[in-house]
C-alpha cells in the first residue's frame, strides 16, 4: 500500500478504504473497495461465503498484503505501523482456533502476554462471568460456542478503540448473543467502532447504524440500515372485491408477483418506484391492501438477485 | 524487546516435551555407551578378531577402521555418535518445519498476528526457542555421557565431552533452519519437512559411502554430515567448518525471515500445490 500519499486520507475516521484490490492467483478476491467508517459507530458488513468479507479484514490487519488501494485503521497506515494498529484493534477471526491442550485461563493469558500484559485481568474475569465462561476446562473440551467466547473475551479485554469482528455471535445461544450485543454496545458508548460482519441479518438490523454490502469483491451498497430497508423493496398484500387476473400486475417493471391466493389476493414485491403499480391497482376493485416493510435479510437477498 | 521475550518464553516452554524427551534419551544413550566401553574392553581380543572379520568398507561407511574401532574416540565416533545428526534431525525436521507454518495450518496464526506482536519479533521469539531447545537438548545429552565418565576408562573429561555437542548442535540448527526455510516457501509443512528430511538422509549416505567410493567423496564435501566431528578435543576441532555450518544456518534464518515478512499469512487450507498429472487423474476419477 502507498504510505506517500495519505493527504486524501481522513484522519478522523476509524476504518478508510480507498480502491484495495486482491488477487490470489487467478481469482480477483476484491475488486476495488471503497469504503469509511466513522468513529464510534457500528458498522455491518454483510456478504455471501466468498464475498471478499474476510479477505476485506484480513488486510486491514496486515495478515495478507493488498495487491493496491490504500487502507487506515484509526488514521495508521497497518503495513506502516502494524504493531500500534494491533494494539489498538480487538479482532474476532470467523474461524477460532486455538491451542487445544491448554485451558481456557491459559489460552487468555497467553494472549494478555502478547498485549504485553496490559489487560486487567480482573477485567477478564469480569468478561467470563458476563458471558458465563467457566475458564478452568481445557479448550479441547469445550463447545463450539464456550469456545467463541473465548475469542469475544481476547478481543474485548483491551479496551481496544476499533473492534474487527467476523460474525461475533456465531454458535452462541440467544441469551449470550444478547449478552455479546450488550458487551458490544457498551464498547461502542465508551467510544469503540465496531465493524462486524454478520450473517443473522437481525441482529445486524438492530445494532448496526450502517451497512455495506460487498458481492464478488465489491461493494455494492452503503446505506443506513433503516433507510435500507425502507428504500429498496416494499411488499404488498392486495385483496380484492372479486377475483382478477393479477398476471399482468406481474409484468410492471420492478413488480414481482410473490404468492397468489385464488383470484382474490395475492403478494406483490416491489423493488424502487411504485408509482405505475400503484396506477394500475387503480383501475382495479380493491377490498384492501397492505404494505410491509421487508427485512434485512430480504434486502440483502435481492442483491444476489442482480 | 518485551513481545520478543514473550514468544520466545512461550516457544521454549511449548518445546519443554521435546527437551525432555529428546534430552533425556541422548542422556540415557549416553549412560549406556560410556559404561561399554569397559565392558567391550574385557573382551577385547574377541572383540578384535570380530572386527577384523567386518568388511573394511562396512567400518569406513560409519567413518571408522579396524585399529581405530577400539580407540576411546574411535568406539564413541562409531557406537555414540555416528548416527546422532539423524537421529536428533528428526526432532530438527519436525520442530523446524512447523515453527511458524503449524499454526498457519491449523488457522492460530491469524490470531496470534492480531496481537500486537510484530511479524520480527514473533519469527525471532519463535527461532530463539528453536535455538533454547536444541542447546537444551544437547546440554542434557552431554551430562548423560559425562556422567559415567568417571567411572569409565574412556579418559576423557566433561570438558571434552562437549566438542561433539557442538558438532552436535550445528548440524541440527542447520536441519531446523532449513526445515524452516522451506516451509515458508513450499506449501505445506509436510512437504517442508519431507524435502528436508530428504537431505538429511542423502547427506549421511553419501557422506559415509564417500569413504568408501572416491567418486562420491567430492560430492560429499557438499553433504553437511561431511563436517559432522566426533573429535573429542577443542583443539582438533575444526573450528572453521562449526562456523560455517553455524553461518549457513543463519543466512537459512535470514532468508526465511525475509520470506515471512513479506508474504501472506494463510487461512489453513490455502496455497496447496497441485501437481498436473494429479489433477488429470482426479478428473478422470
Amino acid at each position: 500500500m502507498d504510505a506517500t500519499h495519505a493527504g486524501n486520507l481522513d484522519q478522523n475516521l476509524a476504518i478508510q478504504i480507498q480502491g484495495l484490490t486482491k488477487s490470489y492467483g487467478k481469482v480477483q478476491a476484491l475488486r476495488g473497495i471503497n469504503l469509511e467508517v466513522h468513529q464510534g459507530e457500528i458498522f455491518g458488513f454483510l456478504g455471501p461465503n466468498g464475498a471478499g468479507k474476510t479477505t476485506t479484514i484480513r488486510c486491514l490487519l496486515d495478515m495478507i498484503r493488498p495487491d493496491g488501494g490504500k487502507a487506515r485503521l484509526l488514521g495508521l497506515d497497518p503495513q506502516a505501523e502494524p504493531v500500534v494498529v494491533q494494539a489498538r484493534t480487538g479482532y474476532l477471526p470467523g474461524e477460532m482456533q486455538y491451542y487445544e491442550n491448554l485451558t481456557a485461563e491459559r489460552q487468555l493469558r497467553f494472549f494478555c502476554a502478547m498485549r504485553s500484559d496490559r489487560v486487567e485481568w480482573s477485567y477478564v474475569r469480569q468478561l467470563a462471568e458476563r458471558l458465563d465462561l467457566d475458564l478452568k476446562p481445557q479448550i479441547k473440551n469445550l463447545s463450539k460456542g464456550n469456545k467463541q467466547k473465548i475469542g469475544i473475551i481476547q478481543a474485548l479485554m483491551h479496551h481496544p478503540e476499533l473492534l474487527l469482528l467476523d460474525e461475533p455471535t456465531s454458535g452462541l445461544d440467544p441469551l449470550m448473543q444478547q449478552a455479546v450485543l450488550g458487551l458490544l454496545r457498551e464498547a461502542n458508548s465508551a467510544g469503540a467502532t465496531i465493524f462486524f460482519s454478520s450473517h443473522i441479518m437481525s441482529e445486524v438490523e438492530n445494532t448496526a447504524g450502517r451497512v455495506a454490502i460487498i458481492r464478488a469483491g465489491k461493494i455494492v451498497e452503503i446505506a443506513e440500515t433503516t433507510s435500507l430497508t425502507r428504500r429498496v423493496l416494499n411488499r404488498l398484500t392486495v385483496r380484492f372485491k372479486k377475483p382478477v387476473d393479477v398476471t399482468e400486475l406481474g409484468k410492471l417493471p420492478g413488480v414481482e408477483l410473490l404468492t397468489r391466493s385464488g383470484q382474490t389476493s395475492v403478494t406483490l414485491q416491489v423493488t424502487g418506484d411504485m408509482e405505475k403499480l400503484v396506477q394500475a391497482l387503480g383501475q382495479l376493485p380493491i377490498l384492501d391492501l397492505e404494505s410491509e416493510r421487508p427485512s434485512l435479510e430480504e434486502v440483502f437477498l435481492t442483491y444476489y438477485k442482480k | 524487546m518485551k513481545r520478543l521475550w514473550t514468544t520466545f518464553l512461550y516457544t521454549f516452554l511449548g518445546l519443554r516435551g521435546q527437551i525432555l524427551g529428546w534430552g533425556l534419551g541422548l542422556a540415557l544413550y549416553g549412560l549406556m555407551v560410556v559404561p561399554m566401553y569397559d565392558a567391550l574392553g574385557a573382551q577385547q581380543e574377541q572383540l578384535q578378531q570380530m572386527i577384523a572379520s567386518y568388511p573394511p568398507e562396512f567400518l569406513a561407511f560409519f567413518g571408522g577402521d579396524a585399529s581405530s574401532m577400539l580407540t576411546p574416540s574411535g568406539f564413541l565416533g562409531m557406537y555414540a555418535f555416528s548416527m546422532m545428526p539423524v537421529i536428533i534431525s528428526i526432532f530438527a525436521v519436525l520442530v523446524g518445519s512447523g515453527l511458524i507454518v503449524n499454526d498457519e495450518e491449523r488457522g492460530r496464526l491469524d490470531l496470534i498476528m492480531a496481537h500486537p506482536v510484530g511479524r520480527s519479533a514473533f519469527f525471532f521469539g519463535r527461532s530463539l526457542g528453536i535455538l533454547g531447545a536444541a542447546v537444551s537438548i544437547m546440554l542434557l545429552g552431554w551430562l548423560g555421557f559425562s556422567v559415567m565418565l568417571g567411572g569409565s576408562s574412556l579418559g576423557f573429561d566433561w570438558g571434552q565431552m562437549i566438542v561433539p555437542f557442538l558438532s552436535l548442535l550445528a548440524q541440527t540448527l542447520l536441519y531446523a533452519m532449513l526445515a524452516l526455510l522451506l516451509s515458508m516457501f513450499l506449501p505445506s509443512r509436510s512437504l517442508a519437512a519431507m524435502v528436508t528430511g530428504v537431505v538429511v538422509a542423502a547427506s549421511y549416505f553419501v557422506s559415509s559411502l564417500g569413504f568408501m567410493d572416491e567418486r562420491l567423496a567430492a560430492l560429499a564435501k557438499l553433504m553437511p554430515y561431511h563436517y559432522f566431528q566426533t573429535v573429542l578435543s577443542f583443539q582438533e576441532l575444526n573450528w572453521a567448518w562449526l562456523f560455517t555450518l553455524l553461518g549457513i544456518s543463519v543466512l537459512m534464518m535470514a532468508a526465511a525471515w525475509l520470506s515471512f515478512l513479506r508474504r501472506d499469512i494463510r487461512l489453513s487450507g490455502e496455497g496447496s500445490w497441485r501437481l498436473p498429472f494429479l489433477l488429470k487423474h482426479r478428473k478422470t476419477t
